[in-house]
């Protein structure tokens, strides 16, 4: 039974862990994909409005604009990408994100040479190096090490109650050896 | 159990705090540059007078490039500052230059038919010379040695001490001709307004 319990346990909680792993990279396909379906209506909309725009290759400029646009963060309102915000500056950098792009430089040319003016900050998310690593780090070691806790506290519980006499000679929580024969006297009983 | 808990408490409390404590006690308006020690981005702008200026043409002087509107508040503080230092450096040695920010030609002499200041003030159609030097707000001032290199960037009203200990420890670098800070220069006279 302990065993067994204690089994169980663990495997809700790597089943919990999985879960919790499994469930990150839905969401951000999920947000991925309304992003996307957002960049789709601006290129639809600015189609509508500037009938040129309905060259395909224009149109796929648009929306890699837009992508770029996306990830870079308005250095006037702060909290928001280029993209969404309205502020002047914000509709002048995405003007420059689209005519780089036109020019032949490629995605990561332009997010370089904004990183290059403005620094590392105007990227919305950080890029996993250095002191960035640990936005990346601590909440999975956070979650090793709540994990570790819970199998600790899971493990003493299964140990008090199925009552193992090895175990819980070494367990620092022990019965007193009263409290032990009243526990086996109800367990019996019951 | 309850020994455990008494030193976990401060273990997650204090680092938690320390980082607020940092967190709450930074100016969060003025943000790091890269742009320190790196060439200046290269510029041919015209001016308000009808002129052009490309910064490539004053290699060998210290130039105190400032970003200004006349709608902004700080800058108007700022301004006396600048006018002092144009009147105490030798212009073949130390130039003021004004970039106008998101601000008409109209505005922008008003302004200084009002407050004077007869440095070379330049046009900056769509901001690209703004979004080159990373500017996000003005006043924005940057210092750059003869060599072309930006020697430092304020974000905000520069002080008289600011601009003089600056100024005068570019200056105090010695520079012979055809040194580093090789920027092709862009222009953006006749790029849409």
């Amino acid at each position: 039974m302990t065993t067994r319990a204690r089994f169980a346990w663990l495997l809700a909680l790597g089943a919990l862990v999985v879960g919790l792993c499994a469930g990150a990279p839905v969401v951000k396909a999920q947000e991925a994909a309304t992003g996307e379906a957002g960049n789709a209506d601006t290129a639809a909309a600015a189609a509508e409005s500037r009938p040129e725009l309905l060259d395909p290759r224009e149109a796929e400029l648009d929306a890699q604009a837009a992508e770029v646009a996306a990830q870079l963060r308005c250095p006037v309102c702060r909290n928001q990408s280029i993209l969404e915000s309205n502020a002047e500056l914000s509709r002048e950098m995405q003007a420059v994100v689209r005519e780089r792009l036109a020019a032949g430089e490629s995605p990561e040319q332009v997010r370089a040479y904004f990183v290059g003016r403005y620094g590392e900050w105007i990227l919305l998310r950080p890029t996993a190096r250095g002191i960035n690593l640990l936005v990346y780090v601590l909440p999975l070691l956070a979650l090793v090490i709540g994990a570790l806790i819970l199998r600790g506290r899971l493990r003493k519980w299964a140990v008090s109650a199925g009552g193992g006499p090895a175990e819980a000679a070494t367990a620092p929580g022990e019965l007193s050896a009263e409290n032990e024969r009243w526990l086996q006297e109800v367990l019996r009983e019951g | 159990m309850k020994r455990k808990i008494r030193w976990l408490l401060p273990l997650v409390a204090i680092p938690i705090l320390g980082l607020l404590a940092f967190g709450l006690t930074r100016n969060t308006y003025v943000l790091p540059t890269p742009l320190e020690g790196m060439a200046a981005p290269g510029f041919r702008l015209e001016t308000i007078s009808g002129d052009s200026v490309s910064l490539a043409d004053l290699r060998g002087r210290v130039v105190v490039l400032n970003f200004w509107a006349s709608w902004c508040v700080p800058c108007r503080a700022e301004h006396g500052v600048l006018k002092l230092s144009q009147a105490t450096y030798d212009p073949s040695e130390a130039v003021v230059l004004g970039v106008i920010y998101q601000d008409t030609k109209e505005n922008a002499l008003r302004f200084l038919r009002e407050l004077g200041g007869d440095w070379r003030h330049m046009l900056d159609p769509s901001q690209r010379t703004a979004i080159d030097y990373g500017v996000y707000g003005v006043p924005e001032t940057f210092f750059i040695g003869r060599d072309g290199l930006i020697g430092h960037k304020k974000v905000g009203p520069v002080t008289w001490d600011l601009v003089k200990s600056q100024v005068d420890s570019l200056m105090a670098v010695p520079y012979a001709a055809g040194e580093a800070g090789e920027d092709p220069g862009v222009s953006h006279i006749g790029a849409a307004q």
